[in-house]
């Protein structure tokens, strides 16, 4: 099984959603913005249970916000 | 800078400045012949009581000047940012691992001064300078996986 890393869509999706700030996002899953920056950046992976809060806060299924990728 | 990020730099300041501090105690000691059982327990003491003392004002202070920053920078009113997230927690744990693990080599190498023959004294003073070096590395660990990330 090749190597694999999590990505996300994090940053469209808060681009669709109004704009919607990193502190806004933090704020609304309960986390400090550091964290929502380090997830983005993908230097981070979230607990199972922050990954759901965010796509709640989406409305998108898991899937849309996190992908399982093959590393290039 | 997170305010958990500060909170590890100044105890890492601090830390830096009580190791300080204990060496020149130690070698002045060394220098002027009064390395002896009643002045290192003494310097024991003063240590583990500035570690703890400096650390809640340390902490209580971050608390003060990081919320009049926030509160000049955006004109809001201050609020408290100590919410302690899921990645805050994992770097904490961390860093402890790093300290506790550099605290049992240095615990180990502060008994095997016993094998070199050196007196109970030697032993006692390595045991408290790595105790502060291995709170120093934990703290440089923090910093450093906030920065990295993980």
């Amino acid at each position: 099984m090749g190597k694999r890393r999590i990505n996300n869509n994090i940053r469209t999706l808060r681009f669709f959603q109004n704009e919607m700030t990193q502190q806004q996002l933090a704020e609304k899953v309960g986390v400090t913005r550091q964290t929502i920056i380090a997830i983005e950046k993908g230097n981070y992976s979230p607990s199972l249970e922050l990954a759901f809060r965010i796509a709640l806060v989406f409305g998108a299924p898991l899937e849309e916000v996190f992908s399982y990728d093959l590393e290039e | 800078m997170s305010f958990q990020e500060k909170n590890v730099t100044v105890s890492l300041v601090n830390f830096i400045l009580i190791l300080g501090f204990y060496l020149i105690r130690v070698f002045q000691m060394i220098q002027g012949g009064s390395f002896n059982s009643t002045n290192v327990f003494r310097l024991w003491g003063i240590v583990i009581a500035l570690a703890v003392l400096v650390t809640i004002f340390a902490t209580i202070l971050t608390h003060v000047v990081s919320a009049v920053i926030q509160a000049i920078k955006t004109k809001e009113e201050p609020r408290l940012e100590d919410i302690q997230d899921e990645r805050d927690k994992l770097i904490d744990l961390r860093g402890t691992k790093v300290t506790y693990f550099v605290s049992s080599i240095g615990g180990f190498l502060s008994m095997l001064t016993f094998v070199l023959g050196q007196p109970p004294l030697v032993m006692f003073s390595l045991l408290i300078f790595f105790g502060v070096v291995a709170q120093i590395i934990g703290d440089i660990s923090r910093l450093y996986l906030y920065r990295r990330g993980f």
